[in-house]
């Protein structure tokens, strides 16, 4: 199936088949990550309601698991859609991705299936289940592992396509025998996997709790009765301080995952920092507007927390851990050794500023009710949830042709085909963060050369590289002729060789057999 | 195209394919029933100020929902499950119909919208304002159906492509008016469509008689009981007197797929599938008589007796000119001389026991319940056969499926190119078995059969060893 080489077409979608999949894909995302928090949010109160014998977050965990419930299936039908989309509009990628991950897709389905039926049974059967409230939290406690173990999944595959890892030279999915099928260790574990896991765990805790928040906040306008706005102050509160301090943890996850990105994807790294690629849409630079959002979502929280600090009758964050979150993430930059940093510097620092003001001039005016924060808040973190998903996407590296040039149809190959050509894309880019090297540099005494350990036998080969994985017991006690396919496999679970160490390998390995059988 | 396929762990990928799909299905046939039906059983009630229709009409709702989730869930394994598994199947007919997905795809999104933001969350909050509400069911349940609609046709194409070739995955197509409204994709959609209402109704009407019988127990006379007791009746005998539109509807789809996917026709009408199309009209038997007999028990009155004598006798003229029925047993004669006799003894039996014996009696909750049951039997038995007819085709005619074996093509032969040519069925075989298959072939060749002898030594195979 070689697209380039017939050239031929693909099915043609209005606006682009990347809006279509980003379009699909954001929706999805923001809808799925919202369902994440919100399960964890409804265990929460429904713990909270039990100890203190308090109806009432018993109550609310119901309101929240209802919308919960309604919106998971617009969640579901998405992830429905999306699979349409990319079969259709991408069918190369989706394939070979798929036989990459057959039975990981299998088990995220699998999952998938569970989570909505405890889901359904927990809201379903909330009265039914009255008698036996240990068990009806126990049952609503299960859907955050679930969906966690889910999102693991999804994870691993989306991480994979940014930085493909130990996969991105070695494995072609089109090799004959060498063929991964269903299930890719490395490729699933590849470098940024547990920095984006990381990161969008805590994402999920943060946004979910904003959007419940904001949810209350929404009630809190629409009731007439004192009784109940008091009472979804407090539900409001309790949850808003929650994900504040899950969203407190983001901008160091955040240092992490873009120093791994930038040994590892360092294109898309370059795209992220300087403003290329598709991360630039329309003239804006939707990585910034992202930030500039994050720093406004800081000062609003700070001042929140500032005032929720005073009160001794609950529960708050303590005030010089949101400083120094606050302090870390506007040296951001600065610690990422990036040209713009004093730009983004006062960039952020107003954004945060006028957000605060604005909190406190809401607060003032609502006397210290927090809902107006409650609503900014929702819809700026549903707002870095977007574009999170949308510039990490953007973020990679565009597609082109084997002569260097944008052509379409040509931007759906996938990444670890061969017609990406990095060296090609390096040429154009102007690598203003790099500054070159410093003048005196060639003063610098020179590293000693470090003495190479340079294989020189196949037998040697065989020791250093296949040991590695396993013991050379399984390859002394492996009496097949097939050494060609086994080490071609080998290479495709990740094992580093040219094709004349693999030559060198398979002739030594079949030549040693022969050996021990005539013996 | 070579394209790496996915092995399975102790079943064969068709196995496991159609385990998902079962699972899937009656899940989904039942909420499309249940949204269809809700706001006309509303509307009913919103007439009649009966607040029992409401009360029905909401318990489908609501029991809908429970369904939706997993439902959903099962139905996004499917296409990954196909992908992996029968990727060139799903990468060319994905090819085929990748707007049809998208617009199922938007009308899915508007049904969750309707129904749960406008129809189940709005139930209270517009209790003084019903139109709005049954409005607002409607429109949930249009979306649910044309999301049938676009499966009907997606699915009906597989068995009658209609002569629009499979696209490889290199040629763009997209849409193809010509393959969605191919053959067999009308009398699909209605056979479902009457299908879905029948079986669902039968089986809930079933499980409601149970309920029906448990209130009793507590309280003779509670409110529950009567309505348990109501709901079980009307759902049953509307899903009984639904099902006389199948046989009508099922006569027109059998005739297409003989013209159009023949080899698929002889598979059912005593080929490879015919046992489970056999034990499908044991199902409908069970169904009619005991439901039959029930409903006229409890319906004494002589208009519904009049109509499910129409309903049987409709069926009597079906048999008799169905084609390949006629041949069964080897005799016409004496298949439309028995039908007949079974049919008027049958609808005798029915003018005979109008209104007789109580319906209230455990034993008949029980029947209905077995009814439902039979009923959802011969709707999955029916989908079964309608897929593996085809076998070991994917799409008839386009695509085989990749686990094809030497004795599935050598069946497939026998039914394209010889029995096909000789107007004869597989029941043909057995009647007419010769003293040889080898003179019997060669014989048909001289007299002018094309086969090449490749094809004529598969066909003597595959006939000594099965014949």
């Amino acid at each position: 199936m070689d697209f380039l080489a017939e050239a031929k077409p693909f099915i043609q979608f209005p606006g682009g088949a990347k809006f279509s999949i980003g379009f699909l894909g954001i929706f999805h995302t923001s809808v799925a990550s919202l369902a994440i928090g919100f399960a964890f949010i409804v265990t929460i109160f429904q713990i909270v309601g039990y100890r203190r014998r308090d109806i009432r977050f018993d109550t609310l965990a119901k309101r929240v698991q209802l919308w919960h419930v309604c919106i998971y299936n617009i969640g579901t039908i998405n992830a429905i859609g999306l699979v349409f989309a990319l079969s259709g509009l991408y069918p190369q990628f989706w394939s070979q991705i798929f036989t990459q991950f057959f039975w990981t897709m299998m088990l995220e389905e699998l999952l998938f299936f569970m989570l909505a039926t405890t889901l359904t049974l927990h809201y379903f059967f909330w009265e039914t289940m009255w008698g036996h409230k240990k068990l009806h939290i126990f049952m609503g406690a299960l859907l955050t592992p679930m969906f966690f173990l889910q999102f693991f999944i999804i994870n691993g595959m989306s991480s994979y396509m940014l930085t493909p890892g130990f996969a991105e030279e070695q494995v072609s999915l089109w090799s004959g025998t060498a063929a991964i099928l269903g299930w890719d260790k490395l490729a699933f574990y590849n470098p940024t996997f547990l920095m984006l896991t990381l990161h969008r765990t805590a994402a999920n805790f943060a946004y979910g709790g904003f959007f419940v928040a904001a949810v209350c906040g929404i009630w809190i306008y629409m009731q007439q009765e004192d009784k109940l706005k008091r009472w979804y102050e407090i539900g409001g509160r309790l949850v808003f301080k929650i994900a504040f301090t899950s969203f407190l943890a983001l901008p160091f996850i955040g240092f992490f995952y873009a120093w791994v990105l930038k040994y590892h994807g360092k294109e898309a790294y370059d795209n992220l920092m300087i403003g290329r690629g598709d991360v630039v849409a329309g003239g804006v630079d939707w990585w910034w507007t992202k930030q500039l959002i994050v720093a406004a979502m800081i000062g609003l929280g700070l001042v929140f927390s500032r005032r929720a600090s005073k009160s001794k009758d609950e529960f708050a964050i303590p005030m010089p851990a949101v400083y120094a979150v606050t302090v870390i993430y506007l040296m951001f930059y600065l610690g990422m050794g990036m040209q713009m940093t004093w730009l983004f510097f006062w960039g952020s620092l107003a954004a945060a500023v006028l957000a605060g003001l604005w909190g406190m001039h809401l607060m003032n005016r609502y006397e210290g009710s927090g809902r107006a924060v409650f609503v900014l808040m929702g819809i700026l973190s549903f707002l870095t949830v977007c574009l999170g998903g949308y510039v990490r996407e953007a973020s990679r590296p565009r597609f082109v042709t084997p002569a260097g040039q944008r052509a379409a149809g040509f931007n759906r190959i996938p990444q670890y085909t061969e017609i990406y050509h990095p060296q090609e894309r390096a040429d154009s880019m102007e690598m203003r963060i790099v500054r070159g090297q410093p003048d005196y540099a060639d003063k610098l005494p020179r590293r000693p050369e470090r003495p190479k350990l340079e294989p020189e036998t196949a037998a040697d080969i065989v020791s250093y590289r296949c040991i590695s994985c396993h013991t050379l017991e399984r390859i002394h006690l492996y009496k097949g002729s097939d050494w060609d396919r086994v080490v071609g496999r080998m290479r495709a679970y990740g094992m580093r060789l040219t094709d004349e160490e693999m030559q060198k390998i398979v002739t030594y390995l079949a030549e040693r057999n022969e050996k021990q059988e005539n013996e | 195209m070579n394209l790496p396929v996915i092995e399975t762990p102790v079943f064969p990928r068709w196995v496991w394919i159609e385990e998902i799909t079962y699972s899937h299905i009656p899940i989904a046939t039942t909420i499309t029933a249940f949204m269809l039906l809700a706001p006309l059983f509303e509307y009913v009630g919103f007439r009649r100020h009966d607040p029992r229709w409401e009360r029905l009409s909401k318990s489908f709702i609501w029991f809908s929902l429970i369904l939706f989730s997993p439902g959903a869930a099962l139905g996004t394994g499917i296409p990954m499950f196909i992908i992996g598994t029968y990727p060139e199947f799903w990468s060319r007919w994905a090819n085929l119909f990748f707007w049809p997905l998208m617009v199922q795809f938007m009308f899915f999104l508007a049904e969750v919208f309707f129904l749960f933001f406008l129809y189940y969350l709005t139930w209270d909050r517009w209790k003084n304002r019903k139109p709005l509400h049954i409005s607002m069911g409607v429109c949930a349940a249009f979306f649910g159906y044309m999301v049938q609609v676009v499966w009907d046709s997606l699915g009906s194409y597989m068995l009658t492509p209609g002569g629009v070739p499979l696209p490889q995955v290199d040629e763009p197509v997209g849409f193809s008016l010509q393959a969605a409204l191919n053959p067999s994709f009308p009398f699909l959609l209605s056979h479902r469509t009457f299908g879905n209402f029948s079986y669902v109704l039968l089986l809930t009407g079933g499980v409601l008689a149970l309920r029906y019988m448990s209130q009793k127990r507590k309280n003779p006379s509670s409110e529950n009981t009567i309505y348990f007791g109501w709901a079980a009746d009307t759902c049953f005998t509307i899903g009984f007197l639904c099902f006389f539109a199948q046989p009508v509807i099922g006569w027109f789809y059998a005739r297409v797929i003989q013209r159009e996917a023949p080899v698929a026709f002889m598979a059912i009408m005593g080929g490879h599938s015919s046992t489970h199309f056999i034990i499908k009209m044991v199902m409908i038997l069970t169904l009619l008589t005991i439901g039959g007999t029930f409903v006229i028990k409890r319906h004494s009155n002589k208009l519904m007796a009049w109509g499910i004598t129409a309903g049987l006798l409709v069926i009597l003229v079906i048999i008799q000119v169905h084609p390949p029925l006629m041949w069964l047993g080897g005799s016409a004669l004496a298949w439309r001389v028995v039908t007949t006799a079974a049919i008027l003894g049958f609808i005798g039996w029915i003018w005979l026991c109008r209104g007789k014996t109580d319906p209230k009696r455990p034993a008949w909750q029980w029947a209905m319940f077995a009814v439902g049951l039979a009923a959802f039997l011969a709707f999955a038995m029916g989908g079964f056969v309608r897929e593996h007819s085809k076998s070991p085709d994917t799409v008839y005619g386009e695509i085989v499926k990749p686990e094809l074996t030497d004795t599935e093509a050598d069946r497939y032969l026998l039914y394209d190119k010889w029995l096909k040519p000789r107007n004869e069925m597989p029941e043909d075989l057995v009647r007419k078995r010769p003293e040889s298959w080898r003179a019997k072939v060669e014989q048909a060749r001289r007299d002018g059969l094309e086969l090449t002898d490749d094809q004529a030594e598969r066909i003597i195979r595959y006939l000594e060893e099965n014949y």
